[in-house]
């Protein structure tokens, strides 16, 4: 295979550490939940951007284009400054959930352009301004916008006319798995030559001043020559630990210790603090930073004047091992920045691109190529050291595990037993800095793609003791770990588990064991807790929906009464499934597993059949428009369906499995005793997917549709003028553009119309909306499921696609459509144009700016356009996914290999890959 | 009989007067010089009705090189 699976197997045979080091800095601390310690949990407020500069944090680090070793002991990244700002730029901007008009938001353009996943190679590009960056005028303006007006951008201030800014390309290449190479090259875009400052900068997480502890690390200067200057670090971890600064550039030391006077009013201990570098860059202050030369905040001074379209070139080099001296050529440059420099550098970027064209499909374009690529870049990207100890956390804010609840309890009260300290899939750095449950679950199906062993370990972090509720909860995220998200992470343990079988030939059995036992007790906590009446119908909440429902679904309804939620309940169907799947895996192996399938198979069938009896005229399938819908059921025992056709009604179609005929042929008893349970109970096949029935390949199909339940929501999922778009599937029907739901309670009328772009309201922060955009993925469930029932039906089963056009597919194609229209969203079409960039036009036709792709939070309904957090890499990286999956099998191949099919045609596509790199 | 809770440490900052403040495990306030000994040279603090006493997280006990 290719040099970087080398790195990957000799980081898990023989745990080489080449993933100690990567990019799990992350791009926002400030305005976190871990660094609040505020009385009414105003976490925005209480660590704001302004004062990150000269605060020290309690939990995590961040910083520009960044790397830290997987303890985020030492960090490091760049600081620029352009002669014009009053401060340098050592971190993203962007607005507080207050200051904009749709929620939280970054304001810079920064691009994860490539990375391996051992970070062997890693390449991040940022935009700088060379006029002074606009900060107060894109609070001003934002806050002067209302939630019907679009977010005021970086672009929108002008700060890039005539391309006065700085294209800022880092690159990071190991040499080996602690001697990284560090390569900063400065393009000045603009008219005229531009002066800028280029401080990289290392330093160690303040985890000394929280401790009591007196030892602290250190940083100091020691001799170079006039080739480089050098950084040494004193650490017990980092013993013989140096960075490398080539062309002998002046070093600068403070300390990460918070700037007292600033941010408390009360005089320094020590003149050395956070913002020292800042302030004697920026204000002149010659008594900011550590004439003595040590301090555990040091960064190198290099100042480069670039003409224009010209660049500027700093190179580093942080490694264990002691710079070598000496000199190249005529003496002027260190051998340690050499010739091998440059070897290593483009062997690494060589390799990066062996690795992706071996997994990338050969059928796919150069383009398609290029967004699978960016999208799994930033994935690797996105990865983060994420810390936080609740107990202590919780304990610093007078909290007692042991005590009584007060009257204001501070947040996540329930989660003492939580340490959190590894690194974790973030959905975007910056504006979701914490890891989201259900989010990580999507992350691990594109992850899986570069490495699965880390998939692997991220799905089994999360059910961890230090992760997962005693009680069975999975963590949600920060803001509210109580919270409840819909529960994936059972579908994404069994793909990861299949992946791997398909590739080395076997599946991991005690890792699916492990989890699977973590699962149960998920899965109980679901059914003791979200089935309010033990029917089999369940709630939860908003469930990730957001502001999908007619009211918040997470606050007691205006009405009273409650809830039965179709998406709950099929997501509990789904999860009945994917347990069942594995159970039934395991059982191959191990008969201990036998009675678990038969416990999951028929919970799915008490689940399924609640969905589509319970409530008779009132339940939850509305039998005149053929979809599902959530009932309102209120005190006075009367209840009605509430008709908005949104993706909540398309989940059912998702909870599909099917089952191909081995563990029946192994286990014939367990066959009997299903179809004993069916006979005994004939009311519960009755309006659901008969289980019994063999389809082609006489496989089976667990299901809550039935055949014609099916058709009648394929129909409108398909239909133009109601879900499908150009760009895939949309959260909220486009029917209620011109029927919006209306209804009222108490005096008030509560109204869902479609709302293809931002949200107009503030509901779960107003920074997301699921009332008509495009969503990755539910698009990804849409297609798994799709999948599921072309293996069952086979091409017997045609269906119209787009509705109404008159063009017959069969299933798979139906899937394949949809994957190709969210391709859609990021490839350039026919114009010329990436409709995910929408009307920005630098995006669509400079050549510096065009194919630089963004993964986007969720799209435009109507025109694909990106909306949301801008590097929600995260789960919309599912997109590399979907285009490998429709670029490795076709519809016979699901006809003939079931649903191992793709797995399969991917592992025999490794393998032809192996042998032409190999020979 | 009349039930007192426990007192708990808590720290502040006095902005006007520029100093960090203590109230002790007792109720008892002091103020801490800038130095590397502050709790060893505390000095009794008054609070009255005008002072504006700002809470700062407890895990700046270590910063402030208190003993607890």
């Amino acid at each position: 295979m290719t040099a970087e699976h080398d790195r990957l197997d000799a980081a898990r045979d023989q745990q080489v550490p080449w993933k100690k080091w990567g990019p799990y800095l992350s791009e926002r601390q400030w305005g976190t939940v871990r660094e609040d310690y505020s009385d009414g949990g105003n976490a925005w407020d209480y660590f704001s951007h302004d004062q990150a500069r000269s605060r020290a944090y309690r939990w995590g680090e961040d910083g520009l284009a960044g790397i830290s070793d997987d303890h985020q002991l030492l960090c490091f990244a760049l600081a620029l400054w352009n002669g014009k700002d009053p401060i340098l730029k050592e971190r993203l901007f962007g607005l507080t959930n207050s200051e904009s008009n749709h929620g939280e938001d970054v304001k810079e353009y920064y691009f994860y352009l490539d990375s391996t996943p051992t970070h062997s190679y890693m390449k991040y590009l940022y935009k700088y301004p060379q006029r002074a960056f606009p900060y107060a005028n894109l609070v001003d303006t934002s806050k002067q916008r209302s939630r019907s007006e679009f977010e005021y951008e970086l672009l929108d201030t002008g700060v890039f006319a005539e391309n006065r800014y700085f294209d800022v390309f880092v690159e990071y290449a190991k040499a080996s798995p602690e001697d990284i190479l560090i390569q900063i090259q400065v393009w000045n875009r603009g008219p005229e030559t531009a002066e800028l400052h280029v401080l990289p900068t290392l330093w160690f997480r303040n985890f000394w001043s929280w401790q009591g502890s007196s030892e602290r690390p250190l940083l100091q200067e020691v001799a170079g020559d006039q080739t480089q200057s050098i950084i040494k670090v004193r650490d017990r971890e980092f013993e013989q630990f140096y960075l490398s600064c080539e062309g002998s550039p002046p070093l600068l030391f403070t300390e990460n210790e918070t700037n007292t006077q600033r941010i408390f009013g009360v005089p320094n201990r020590s003149p050395y603090v956070k913002d020292g570098i800042n302030n004697y860059v920026v204000q002149g202050q010659q008594g900011a930073v550590n004439p003595n030369k040590t301090g555990t905040k040091a960064a190198a001074h290099y100042h480069l004047t670039v003409a224009p379209a010209g660049s500027g070139v700093v190179r580093l080099r942080l490694a264990k091992a002691a710079p070598s001296v000496g000199t190249e050529g005529n003496g002027s440059r260190s051998a340690w920045f050499g010739s091998s420099f440059e070897e290593i550098m483009k062997t690494r970027r060589q390799e990066a691109d062996t690795f992706y064209t071996a997994l990338t499909p050969t059928s796919l374009t150069a383009d398609q190529a290029n967004v699978m690529r960016q999208a799994l870049a930033g994935m690797l990207w996105s990865k983060q050291f994420y810390h936080y100890d609740v107990d202590r956390w919780l304990e610093e804010r007078g909290s007692d595990p042991f005590k009584p609840i007060r009257k204001q309890a501070p947040r996540n009260e329930h989660w003492h037993h939580m340490y959190n300290g590894d690194v974790i899939s973030m959905p975007d750095k910056w504006e979701y800095p914490w890891y989201a449950a259900w989010d990580l679950a999507f992350h691990v199906l594109a992850l899986t793609l570069v490495d699965p062993d880390f998939g692997k370990q991220q799905l089994k972090l999360m059910l961890r003791e230090r992760y997962m509720h005693p009680n069975g909860q999975i963590p949600a995220y920060e803001w509210n770990f109580g919270d409840v998200n819909p529960p994936v992470h059972a579908w994404s343990t069994i793909f990861t588990y299949y992946l791997e079988r398909a590739h080395t030939g076997e599946g991991d059995k005690e890792w699916l064991k492990s989890c699977f036992q973590k699962l149960l007790l998920n899965f109980t906590w679901w059914v003791n807790r979200k089935d309010r009446n033990g029917r089999n119908v369940f709630e939860g909440g908003f469930l990730g929906l957001d502001n999908i429902g007619v009211f918040d679904r997470s606050a007691p309804l205006p009405t009273g009464g409650y809830l039965e939620q179709a998406d709950g309940t099929a997501w509990m169907a789904l999860y009945c499934e994917n347990m069942l799947e594995i159970a039934m895996e395991l059982a191959m192996s191990d008969p201990e597993y036998v009675d678990m399938s038969l416990k999951f198979y028929e919970h799915f069938l008490w689940i399924a059949s609640a969905m589509t009896h319970m409530g008779g005229e009132n339940g939850m399938w509305d039998e005149e428009d053929g979809f599902f819908y959530d009932v309102l059921r209120l005190p006075d025992g009367s209840a009605f369906r509430l008709k908005v056709r949104s993706m909540v009604g398309l989940l059912p179609l998702c909870a599909a499995t099917c089952f191909s005929g081995q563990f029946i042929k192994k286990y014939p008893e367990m066959g009997e005793r299903a179809q004993r349970f069916l006979a005994a109970r004939p009311e519960i096949r009755q309006a659901i997917h008969d289980p019994a029935k063999p389809g082609s390949a006489n496989r089976h199909l667990a299901s809550i549709l039935d055949e014609t339940k099916l058709r009648r929501v394929l129909s409108k999922m398909l239909d133009e003028n109601e879900f499908l778009s150009e760009f895939g599937i949309r959260s909220l029907s486009r029917y209620h553009a011109d029927h919006p739901y209306v209804f009222c309670a108490g005096g008030q009328e509560y109204r869902v119309n479609y709302l293809p772009a931002e949200s107009d309201t503030g509901m779960f922060g107003g920074n997301s909306n699921w009332r008509g955009p495009i969503w990755m993925p539910v698009n990804a469930l849409i297609i798994r499921a799709l999948l599921q029932y072309h293996g069952y039906f086979g091409d017997d089963f045609q269906i119209e696609c787009p509705t109404g056009s008159g063009r017959m597919m069969n299933l798979f194609e139906v899937a394949r459509e949809i994957g190709r229209r969210l391709g859609n969203i990021f490839l350039r079409g026919s114009d010329g144009r990436r409709p995910v960039y929408g009307g920005t036009e630098c995006f669509q036709h400079d050549p510096h700016w065009r194919d630089c792709i963004l993964f986007y939070e969720y799209f435009h309904g109507d025109n694909g356009a990106g909306l949301g957090a801008s590097h929600q890499t995260g789960w919309t990286g599912v997109i590399a996914r979907i285009m490998h999956v429709f670029g490795t099998i076709d519809s016979e191949q699901v006809l003939t290999g079931g649903k191992g099919a793709y797995f399969q045609a991917s592992a025999r596509a490794e393998q032809r890959t192996a042998e032409q790199i190999g020979g | 009989m009349v039930v007192v809770g426990k007192r708990v440490v808590a720290l502040y900052v006095d902005r006007v007067a520029q100093q960090w403040i203590v109230r002790d495990i007792d109720g008892n306030y002091w103020s801490l010089p800038i130095n590397d000994h502050p709790w060893e040279e505390r000095r009794p603090f008054h609070p009255t009705e005008e002072t504006e006493l700002e809470p700062v997280p407890g895990h700046y006990k270590y910063v402030l090189g208190l003993p607890w």
